[in-house]
């Protein structure tokens, strides 16, 4: 790096100082900012890519894959669970996205920077969140109804294709989206309540992938009902045209559920961020 | 200007930072020193805001950090040398950060070219070295164009072309009538770069003062004097009134005189010299006389290392 050593005029007089202005602090301004730094990294762009080609291509695959039998058997798989099969996996992408909006900035001391220019912490907590759904509602919805028409056109070829206008394929399309979106603020909220990206994303999925099937373990209505309200259970049949587990809540029920659970898991983590030194 | 009033950090059992109080002005440097642990960067992230005193306040211009309308405007910090997210370019740092408090996105390129970081501004700030990332810092600090500059152990791991650079940009910064609060625990580079001294052991203030004056008590020098008649010539020193003392070598230590006094005692005598120099106590010395009582982990050198290890 060629540097010179001597200085040129590091800071103006007050006359351009008042040039630069005092704009105040505002809710606007820290979204802008959290906007800005979640397109300006990597790992966004990698996140975002294996959503995307993980959902699309696996569900490409297994319909491909599975096409000719489900036509056969007058099967009692669910065809509708296949059309979105692949966001299984790809929603780890989501997870993992929400995860690093709030761990990567403690593991590289960032936060300071951050709440060293925006000192209200729950307006910060609130722009991140903010930026973060919107981006996954968008590119989840994308992302949802690319893996339906993928899916689509090998179950068409059986002449099993989902009716595109049917209700629960449009609810489907936008329900991932939708699905996708508070799965990221689940993980945002487990991000910044843990600081630390690796133990977080361990737990996000030992938490949807293996303890919301154990709890179907607990004999009777318990485990039963465990089983529905489990985060990554609940508001997973909103992802989905129909769920291989009938026993799931409803889409709009288990959205809601999912919802519920990512806001409380928000507000405790907030209340700690506020509480807590940065 | 920054205040703080019985400001203090608790941490469980121990106290990190002991209901200190100082005030730091504008227009001049203050130096906050004090050895490792002693509680310099928990005070300055409680000015920030980012840390919770667990007692008394601080406050920046009359307010408490959090409460500043828009605090890029008023107050810069370096408070580490990594709060920055590798992943993302130098500009795009400096991009979000001067969305938050709404700074022009000229003024991005401005104090790029200040630090003079142009030829690296797009490339992500993960490979920078030290310095560069210490200049960035210093970018992002200088960003909102601030009243207020906290700068914690800023030439830490730097070459001595960045330690100079940093202390010339520390200077001017006060020059311009800025406050600044500058944290070390180096007194040599205190010495170079301070006018006002705040010292620190423990938590508590153990001193809070003028630089200028620091140095005059404390850098009370002696002279070393060598004669092969030095018995004759301690009793001749030792009529004019000056304190006299014995080095390890056998050599006159003598306070209170120049060594041309001393030099015209023994020519008047005719006795013969072998040595006359003047011996000037380091303000480091003077620095540690001061923390002695209170450095967190001593090194214990005197300890025999066992034989067989």
């Amino acid at each position: 790096m060629s540097t010179s050593s001597t200085l040129t005029a590091p800071a103006s007089p007050p006359a351009h100082r008042a040039d630069v202005g005092r704009p105040r602090l505002t809710f606007g301004r820290i979204l802008d900012a959290e906007w800005t730094k979640i397109r300006t990294v990597r790992s966004t762009v990698w996140t975002l890519t294996s959503l995307f080609v993980l959902s699309v291509g696996l569900t490409a695959l297994i319909c491909f894959a599975a096409a000719g039998e489900l036509s056969q058997d007058a099967a009692d798989e669910p065809i509708g669970a296949f059309a979105t099969w692949g966001l299984m996996f790809g929603q780890i992408a989501a997870l993992v996205l929400g995860i690093l909006v709030a761990s990567a900035e403690y593991s590289s001391g960032m936060i300071r920077t951050t709440l060293a220019a925006a000192p209200r912490r729950w307006s910060v907590l609130a722009a991140k969140a903010t930026v973060l759904a919107g981006l996954l509602l968008v590119l989840g919805a994308i992302t949802s109804t690319a893996a339906i028409l993928a899916g689509n056109f090998f179950l068409d070829r059986e002449g099993i294709g989902l009716s595109l206008s049917d209700p629960d394929v449009l609810r489907t399309m936008a329900g991932g989206g939708l699905y996708l979106a508070v799965l990221g603020l689940f993980g945002l909220g487990l991000g910044l309540l843990m600081r630390h990206t690796a133990g977080a994303v361990t737990v996000g999925i030992a938490l949807i992938f293996v303890v919301g099937n154990l709890v179907g373990l607990i004999p009777g209505a318990a485990g039963e009902w465990l089983t529905k309200l489990m985060p990554g259970n609940a508001g997973t049949t909103m992802a989905t045209v129909e769920s291989f587990n009938p026993d799931l809540l409803g889409p709009w029920t288990g959205i809601g559920v999912f919802a519920g659970e990512a806001a409380l898991l928000l507000l405790i983590a907030g209340w700690l961020f506020s509480k807590r030194d940065a | 200007m920054i205040t703080a009033e019985r400001l203090t950090k608790r941490y469980g059992d121990t106290t990190a930072v002991d209901a200190i109080d100082f005030t730091v002005r504008p227009g001049s440097v203050t130096g906050f020193l004090g050895p490792n642990g002693a509680g310099k960067s928990t005070t300055m992230r409680m000015v920030m805001g980012l840390d919770h005193p667990s007692g008394g306040r601080v406050t920046v211009n009359g307010r408490a950090y959090r409460d500043l309308p828009a605090p890029l405007h008023e107050v810069g910090a370096l408070l580490e040398a990594k709060a920055i997210h590798g992943g993302r370019t130098a500009y795009n740092h400096l991009l979000w950060l001067a969305k938050t408090n709404g700074i022009p996105r000229r003024r991005v390129n401005e104090v790029i070219g200040m630090v003079g970081l142009e030829a690296v501004a797009h490339k992500r700030s993960g490979g920078f070295s030290l310095g560069m990332g210490q200049r960035l810092g210093i970018a992002a600090a200088l960003l909102g164009d601030p009243g207020v500059l906290l700068f914690d152990e800023p030439v830490n791991g730097l070459d001595p072309e960045g330690i100079r650079w940093i202390r010339t940009l520390i200077r001017s910064l006060a020059a311009e009538g800025r406050t600044v609060f500058v944290s070390s625990h180096l007194m040599s580079e205190m010495a170079l770069t301070a006018d006002h001294l705040l010292v620190i052991g423990r938590g508590q203030i153990i001193a809070d003062t003028d630089m200028a004056d620091f140095i005059a008590r404390n850098s009370a020098a002696h002279v070393r004097v060598r004669s092969p008649q030095s018995g004759v010539l301690a009793e001749a020193l030792r009529d004019r009134g000056w304190r006299l003392g014995r080095a390890d070598d056998g050599a006159l230590t003598v306070e209170g005189a120049t060594p041309e006094q001393i030099g015209d005692v023994a020519g008047s005598r005719g006795l013969y010299l072998h040595e006359l120099s003047v011996v000037s106590a380091s303000l480091e010395d003077a620095f540690m006389r001061l923390t002695a009582d209170s450095v967190e982990y001593h090194a214990r050198t005197e300890q025999p290392i066992p034989a067989g290890v």
